[in-house]
């Protein structure tokens, strides 16, 4: 049973559409032939890997900026927040409020919304059956971020620092379900189809913004542009408390269905045979996808390809398996989403590049390659 | 010579009106013609008192661009190192309380380069330790200059010039980075956004009380309200007097090649520009507020008669030619059949601060006596 579980994730790693009994003799060296206990030791490797970058990453993103700290004043800093005052704090007369006011919590929002976007890139491919998908692409995240809009636009704040998160959930998932209907036929959905709707739904979504810019006095304009490429800058704590709840909500949720995942990967008609709710299941993820996407774009604003990215890399190391999948996503995305916001905060002085531009500029490029892909592995446009 | 023939009738009109300045008007207009497709600067000499006054169907009739520039741009603070009395708690304009303890280092931001200006001419300016990219006068230029791309700053770039004080308005974000300031201990006043002739006064006053100089604040801003007023008596005696006689002027805001351009209307503070310089109001008619996207049509209907412009826009289409090439529809109004295209830099136009008089006094030039303050942007 667990092969069969593997080779149908297998399936699902390069598009549903590949003929079905020639299996795993043309699979191209992505980590995916490889006997079971080699991929377990490679998945072994992999986490332990990852959360080393994790580690580094964070410290090199604490420890670098445009107020310059030297690392032992950094790590002198952490200390004295503890109670031990080993090392001198930061010498800068506003060194401390630096660290602990702009960029620990920047780092940190980095590292929850990169790990949020990935896991619902991966979770989002699972239900789809499709590898293109990802909140950025299919335009969940443009659907958040829209209806995150009009929160700025008409100033509502009835629920505090939630009131941001609530609209991009219900704009994220209104969306979700609107890709997911649209863009499934007889059970599955075929790669033009979903990227067409993609295409359709960042239409409506991004007239929905540009209306919402017109409407607009300067400062919402201004927020909404700022929006569209993402930012982390100008990150608080209250901001990260929201993210950090809606972010371990979705990634537990994702966890504890990741096997189902692997079910599901199979085909509705086995999955269903395997004892699985294939529409619970689906119904859920989309929420939780949703979920994800609006705690990244919430704040943040879009930031896409991190969802595409991440996946596809860890993929083609440790195999389809969504039990490793999922986790291994969520430390990808952080480092990855921690050293592009380190380039868009230091690259320029007295400036922050948009973030979404350099995931783009990376994930593009990806994003090409994966389609010319998909196309030969599944013999055409399919 | 490239004088046209219509051109020499104008000027020898304006010669027989104008005898007394005769000397100027041609030396002028001489000059003028050297100066055609270069860039070399106009700059304005004299006043608009002692502009030609030219009746209304002459200004009307007149044919060409102008540029506006102010005549002087040094600071005359109106104390030298004033002694700020703190600690001081204010009120801000949004109703936050803020007590500010040290003005050893200010950094003040806004999108007009206008509460810089402020600080400078209350005497204040050695204490400043950075700028925005509007505030460009040469006493500030050697600043750090923290909003390079624009109006958006970053949280460490501001933290590193450790400002003791920061005054700024909602016009520069995020939002959130003033935020991130207020949360870090460093107090921060949030000033009036607007910018106008009628509450030049009051920021000035906003900004002085929040360093703790309000009697340098007054003083700043007696002497700014006072300017406006000699200044706008002096412009009513050249502006033509009744409501049908006053051209009909727009605030066009144009950047670049995209075919995108903003009428600025109500309370975007061209209104106020139009009114000081005895315009005709075309935003008012139309009931336009604030800044929007404009289309050739509602251009078409509007027929202005001049068009007030930031430098830095007409040079980004290609200069006065360039603009009637890429908005054709220019080419139905009286002001691009008469290419009666006023530019200023984008820094001063709307500024609207201590320097309020000079502008409208340099716009008021441009605009009453054209020939004298030929274009100096190029086309392209």
């Amino acid at each position: 049973m667990s092969v069969d579980v593997r080779e149908g994730a297998n399936r699902l790693a390069v598009g549903r559409q590949r003929p079905l009994p020639t299996n795993d003799t043309q699979a191209s060296g992505d980590g995916d032939d490889l006997p079971p206990r080699t991929r377990r030791g490679r998945a072994a490797i992999l986490f332990v890997a990852l959360s080393v970058a994790l580690v580094v990453v964070a410290l090199v993103a604490a420890g670098s900026g445009q107020l310059r700290v030297p690392p032992l004043e950094v790590l002198g800093s952490v200390l004295r927040h503890i109670g031990i005052d080993w090392l001198p704090g930061p010498s800068h007369p506003q060194g401390d409020a630096a660290l602990w006011d702009v960029r620990f919590p920047r780092v940190t929002m980095a590292m929850l919304v990169g790990a949020a976007l990935a896991v619902a890139g991966a979770v989002m491919q699972g239900i789809f059956g499709n590898p293109l998908a990802d909140p950025g692409v299919v335009g969940v995240s443009s659907g958040s971020a829209l209806a995150a809009s009009t929160v700025i636009v008409f100033g509502l704040t009835f629920a505090g620092s939630w009131t941001i998160a609530l609209f991009a959930f219900a704009g994220g998932l209104v969306t979700a379900i609107a890709v997911y209907l649209l863009s499934r036929s007889q059970g599955k959905t075929e790669v033009v189809t979903l990227i067409l709707t993609g295409i359709a739904v960042n239409a409506v979504a991004g007239a929905g913004l540009a209306f919402l810019t017109f409407l607009g006095d300067t400062q919402a304009r201004e927020q909404i542009v700022f929006w569209q490429l993402g930012s982390l800058n100008g990150t608080r704590w209250q901001y990260v408390v929201v993210v950090l709840v809606l972010v371990v909500v979705g990634i537990a949720a994702s966890l504890s269905f990741s096997r189902k995942l692997d079910l599901l990967s199979l085909g509705d008609r086995s999955a269903t045979h395997l004892g699985l709710n294939v529409e619970r299941l689906r119904a859920v993820a989309i929420v939780v996808v949703a979920l994800l996407t609006a705690a990244a774009v919430a704040f943040c604003g879009i930031i896409s390809f991190v969802g595409l990215v991440v996946p596809h890399m860890i993929r083609m190391i440790a195999g389809p398996g969504h039990r490793v999948l999922v986790p291994a996503s969520a430390l990808g995305g952080a480092v990855l989403l921690m050293l592009a916001d380190l380039v868009a905060r230091t690259a320029v002085a007295y400036a922050d590049l948009p973030i979404g531009m350099i995931t783009a500029l990376v994930g593009g490029p990806f994003f090409f390659w994966l389609l010319r892909r998909a196309r030969r592995s599944a013999g055409g446009w399919a | 010579m490239r004088l046209s023939t219509t051109r020499v009738t104008r000027i020898a009109i304006a010669v027989c009106t104008a005898g007394a300045v005769l000397l100027a008007t041609t030396a002028c207009s001489s000059a003028s013609d050297g100066a055609t497709g270069a860039t070399s600067a106009a700059v304005s000499t004299g006043t608009i008192a002692d502009a030609a006054a030219m009746t209304p169907d002459e200004l009307r009739a007149y044919q060409g661009a102008s540029s506006a520039r102010l005549a002087d741009t040094a600071l005359t603070p109106v104390a030298t190192d004033p002694t700020p009395t703190l600690p001081v708690t204010v009120t801000d304009s949004q109703g936050t309380k803020v007590t500010v303890t040290d003005t050893s280092r200010i950094l003040t931001l806004d999108v007009y380069g206008t509460l810089s200006r402020i600080v400078y001419e209350l005497g204040l300016g050695s204490s400043m330790v950075g700028r925005d990219t509007s505030s460009n006068f040469a006493e500030i230029a050697d600043l750090p200059n923290v909003t390079p791309g624009g109006h958006e700053v970053t949280a460490e770039a501001i933290l590193a010039l450790s400002p003791s004080v920061i005054v700024t308005d909602t016009s520069i974000g995020p939002w959130d980075v003033i935020l991130q300031m207020r949360d870090a201990g460093i107090p921060v006043v949030v000033v009036d956004s607007e910018r106008s002739l009628d509450n030049v006064g009051a920021l000035t006053n906003q900004v002085a009380a929040a360093l703790g100089v309000p009697d340098a604040g007054k003083t700043l801003a007696d002497r700014t309200q006072q300017e406006v007023d000699a200044e706008t008596a002096a412009i009513a005696k050249v502006a033509p007097a009744t409501e049908g006689e006053k051209l009909r002027t727009v605030f066009l805001y144009v950047r670049g090649q995209s075919g995108v351009y903003y009428l600025f209307g109500e309370g975007s503070g061209a209104d106020a520009l139009i009114d000081g310089i005895g315009g005709y109001d075309v935003a008012k008619e139309i009931g336009w507020e604030g800044m929007r996207p404009v289309t050739d049509e509602a251009i078409i209907a509007a027929q202005p008669e001049v068009i007030l412009m930031m430098t830095k826009g007409l040079e980004s289409v290609g200069g006065v030619s360039g603009l009637l090439e890429k908005l054709p529809a220019l080419a139905q109004t009286p002001a691009g059949q008469h290419q009666r295209i006023i530019d200023m830099p984008d820094s001063e136009i709307l500024s609207f601060g201590p320097q309020s008089a000079q502008v409208l006094d340099a716009v008021a030039q441009a605009m009453y006596a054209p020939q004298q303050h030929p274009v100096a942007v190029s086309d392209q």
